[in-house]
């Protein structure tokens, strides 16, 4: 594998990663910008508009088409949160030319079309195409309005706006429905070029053998656009955790309950926090499933998660609304087992070969390999997988309790039926 | 033991097949330069197996609902520990699952393969159970169920299975019902075991960073001879006739959901994947987002990007679905129908049948290029009853008028059925 990343210009990044054993070539172009409920809806509409249609096919029908003839090319359009900062990506996957039946230039083609879709989308100059607007405005709206329909999901988000309220994490990365409404093809083109001016921009190419031609291409495109002076993203920023756990409570005509507990730290040791979280919940034989779940049998699930961007530690769970309590005292109660040190030099042992495991597969999966460095950009460095396992290891027995230690539960949701089921 | 490569003409990509002296088929895929390892450990059997019987059995055995689900859970208890505490000393990520027609047990790990396929060989041939933790797993599986009720996405798909299937068992939830796994005890369980995990009935496919030598070498120590006990499973009869056109369900849901349904022939082996083939691609030639009905339900606000369709097929059942969400699911399913009844007519547009059938080639082979997709495609493709490749050699055969046919035969509108999930009014 050949990992190589260069500065195109101020505030926009290129990495190739050439790995001769994919049959495909992945592209992503991510725009950084802060989560903000004036702009998150406006930014997902546009972002998801230039994966709609572009000045050469103009609708989503000839887009598809186009797509379909090059052995099913995708290009597609993605939103997330990533503590305070909105990552908003338009990328595209594509086989490599040497599985071509026909010997066509598949890579040449789809760059001139993902390059269309971001630098020359179908607009007139101060809107949007409304009908490919108009597409992404409707999926936004639907997306927004279907969050409660994934239990477990609308449980630990409204769990996060909770415990993270009065900071930009408390926001969904697709923003409120009202913005979503309020969107116009003027109003959302205008948010596209405020993030082709302004947004941080990082590309990841993966493929399996060199190819220049992305990059030079690339750059050429950004090279005419003016941009603004750099501006400094924080990737992460920690929470403060309230003086008292705050309680919400949500009934819904549900069977199963939920309960999601979020805990905050004041720790930088992340790799001891994040070893931690392996050992407390992350695993089938962690404290929180091997207790929780299979000898008491209070939950279906249970599971403990670390929130890097935040330096937090979530744990959700699928209970029964009878066992909530007896669920809650359980999970407290297996940290404070941790924090006492309450635990075995195999249970270490056992999650660094977890996350050894983990992080050996990234480079299997193109998809995982932007993943990896984009994570490890967002963390000021460019560490390899391997480089990474070598600082868990590293993590001693102490450190761990010391991480256990510096959690302060913040906020506790639950969901629970109406009535008793 | 019977030993040959498997080769994809198409694309040029291989795997070994096996047959093993202890009834076991084995299928490797050795993939240079990935990491990972993907193993699967299964046996022809899922929650439709409620009815069978053996060489040795006189009459038809009926079992509880949800019972081969719940001896996936039991299995990964053995008699000294949990089976994860085992996989914890190997760094490998183990789960299991249960569907319809087969039960799968695997891992997915970057070191020490072998010590991991050992554990998955054995504990899936060391049952162990008790009537307590078999008491203890109802409370367990109790939770699952009550879970996937609160699942809109998992209700629109059972509600609408039950609008199309009388009698076959695919229209019963995969985990059963808190009732039926109620019925369930270790008797009863260690007869499943012995009819259903017998080798002769089970595959095992591993793929990615192995060497089939050593594969063999550990199969060889580890796997029990077994004899052919010559397992019958049976169907209740099931109509051609749906049981009727629509089933709606209230849900606290934030947009209503849609499942559209086509009841079509069921078939076997090397018929049901051709049929599979022309059924999705006849889908998209009528509903893709290139169509004309994909443009206008888009543009009226019937449909979102959410908006696909699946063929869902296995032993006795065979159904055609368009899903997504939507304000008015009647009049998509109305579009569609009357799309397919005027393709019938006129015909579709050849360049767009050219055109998926390249889409679903490329498709095909980025599959290839993931250890998980591979070992999951050698298992499937086994258990179904064909070769690993091919979907790729019947796509590539795949006639216009194969599909037209199957549009013609399969798709008619007396066989349709929708299914809702829509919050309170």
């Amino acid at each position: 594998m050949i990992y190589k990343r260069e500065q195109l210009a101020d505030n926009i990044g290129y990495t190739a990663i050439v790995d001769k054993k994919f049959k495909t070539d992945v592209l992503s172009v991510k725009f950084i910008t802060d989560l903000c409920p004036e702009t998150n809806a406006e930014n997902s509409i546009a972002v998801g508009t230039l994966a709609t249609s572009n000045m050469k096919y103009k609708t989503l029908a000839e887009l598809t088409s186009k797509l379909a003839s090059l052995y099913g090319s995708s290009v597609y359009a993605d939103v997330k949160k990533r503590g305070d900062i909105q990552v908003l990506s338009v990328g595209a996957s594509w086989l490599d030319n040497a599985y071509a039946l026909e010997n066509e230039d598949i890579t040449s083609e789809m760059l001139e079309i993902v390059s269309d879709c971001i630098f020359r989308p179908n607009a007139d100059g101060e809107s949007f195409d409304e009908a490919s607007f108009n597409i992404r405005k409707n999926d936004l709206l639907d997306k927004i309005d279907a969050e409660i329909n994934n239990k477990r999901g609308y449980a630990v988000s409204q769990a996060f706006e909770t415990a993270f309220r009065g900071e930009p994490a408390e926001y969904s990365c697709y923003g409120k429905r009202a913005q979503a409404e309020a969107s116009t093809s003027a109003s959302a083109y205008k948010a596209y070029l405020e993030l082709l001016k302004n947004a941080q921009i990082e590309i990841f190419f993966v493929s399996p053998q060199e190819n220049n031609s992305v990059k030079e291409k690339l750059a050429a495109e950004f090279a005419v656009i003016e941009r603004s002076a750099p501006k400094t993203y924080r990737f992460t920023s920690n929470s403060k955790a309230k003086a008292a756990a705050e309680y919400a409570e949500e009934k819904l005509d549900v069977n199963q309950s939920k309960m999601v507990l979020v805990f905050k730290s004041d720790n930088e040791d992340k790799e001891a926090l994040k070893l931690m979280s392996t050992i407390y919940g992350e695993t089938p034989f962690s404290k929180l499933f091997a207790n929780v779940r299979e000898k008491l049998s209070l939950c279906y699930y249970c599971a403990s998660g670390y929130i890097n961007s935040k330096n937090a530690l979530s744990v959700d769970s699928g209970v029964e609304t009878v066992n909530i309590e007896k669920a809650k005292e359980e999970i407290l109660n297996q940290l404070e087992e941790i924090k006492k040190g309450n635990f075995e030099q195999s249970d270490i042992d056992n999650s660094l070969m977890s996350l050894d495991n983990a992080l050996t597969a990234v480079g299997d999966v193109p998809s995982s390999y932007i993943g990896w460095y984009f994570g490890r950009f967002c963390e000021g460095d460019s560490a390899s997988p391997e480089e990474i396992a070598e600082k868990y290891r590293a993590v001693t027995k102490e450190r761990i309790i010391e991480a256990a230690k510096s959690l302060v539960l913040d906020t506790v949701y639950v969901m629970s039926p109406k009535e008793d089921k | 033991m019977e030993k040959r490569i498997i080769k994809s003409q198409q694309t040029g990509d291989s795997c070994i097949y096996v047959k093993h002296p202890s009834g076991l088929d084995i299928y490797i895929c050795e993939m240079e330069g990935f990491s990972t390892t993907e193993a699967l450990f299964g046996t022809k059997y899922g929650s439709i197996n409620t009815m069978f019987k053996t060489n040795a059995d006189t009459e038809y055995t009926t079992v509880p609902e949800g019972i081969a689900h719940f001896l996936e859970h039991k299995l990964f208890e053995n008699e000294d520990c949990d089976v994860f505490e085992l996989y914890a000393k190997t760094g490998a990520s183990a789960n299991a699952f249960t569907s319809f027609d087969k039960t799968c047990y695997l891992f997915s790990c970057s070191k020490n393969y072998k010590e991991s396929l050992e554990i998955l060989l054995t504990f899936v041939q060391e049952p162990y159970f008790t009537q307590e933790s078999v008491d203890k797993e109802q409370g367990i599986i109790g939770q699952e169920i009550k879970m996937c009720d609160d699942n809109p996405e998992w209700r629109v798909f059972f509600n609408l299975l039950s609008c199309l299937y009388e009698k076959h068992p695919v229209k019963i939830d995969i985990a059963g019902t808190v009732e039926s796994i109620a019925k369930i005890d270790a008797p009863l369980l260690y007869k499943c075991y012995d009819t259903f995990y017998n080798l002769n009935n089970m595959v095992l496919a591993v793929a990615g960073n192995v060497k089939a030598d050593e594969i063999l070498e550990i199969c060889d120590k580890c796997l029990k001879p077994c004899e052919d006990k010559g397992l019958e499973t049976v169907f209740p009869e099931e109509p051609d006739s749906i049981v009727k056109s629509e089933c709606v369900e209230i849900q606290p849901v934030g947009t209503p959901l849609f499942n559209i349904g086509y009841k079509c022939s069921a078939r076997k082996g090397y018929d049901n994947l051709k049929a599979s083939m022309e059924a999705y691609v006849a889908a998209g030639l009528i509903a893709d987002p290139s169509t004309e009905l994909y443009q206008q339900l888009l543009s009226e606000g019937l449909i979102n990007s959410g908006f696909g369709y699946e063929v869902f097929n296995g032993d006795g059942y065979f159904t055609l679905i368009f899903s997504g969400e939507s304000s008015d699911a009647y009049k998509v399913r109305d579009a569609i129908s009357q799309k397919i009844e005027e393709a019938k007519i006129n015909g579709c547009d050849r360049e767009h049948f050219e055109r998926l059938k390249k889409a679903n080639y490329g498709s095909l082979v980025r599959e290839l290029n993931n250890v998980e997709a591979v070992a999951n495609l050698m298992i499937n493709s086994s258990m179904e009853g064909v070769e690993p490749y091919d979907t790729i050699k019947v796509l590539s055969e795949m006639t216009y008028d194969d599909v037209m046919n199957y549009m013609k035969n399969e798709l008619s509108p007396e066989k349709l059925a929708i299914s809702i999930v829509k919050g309170e009014a």
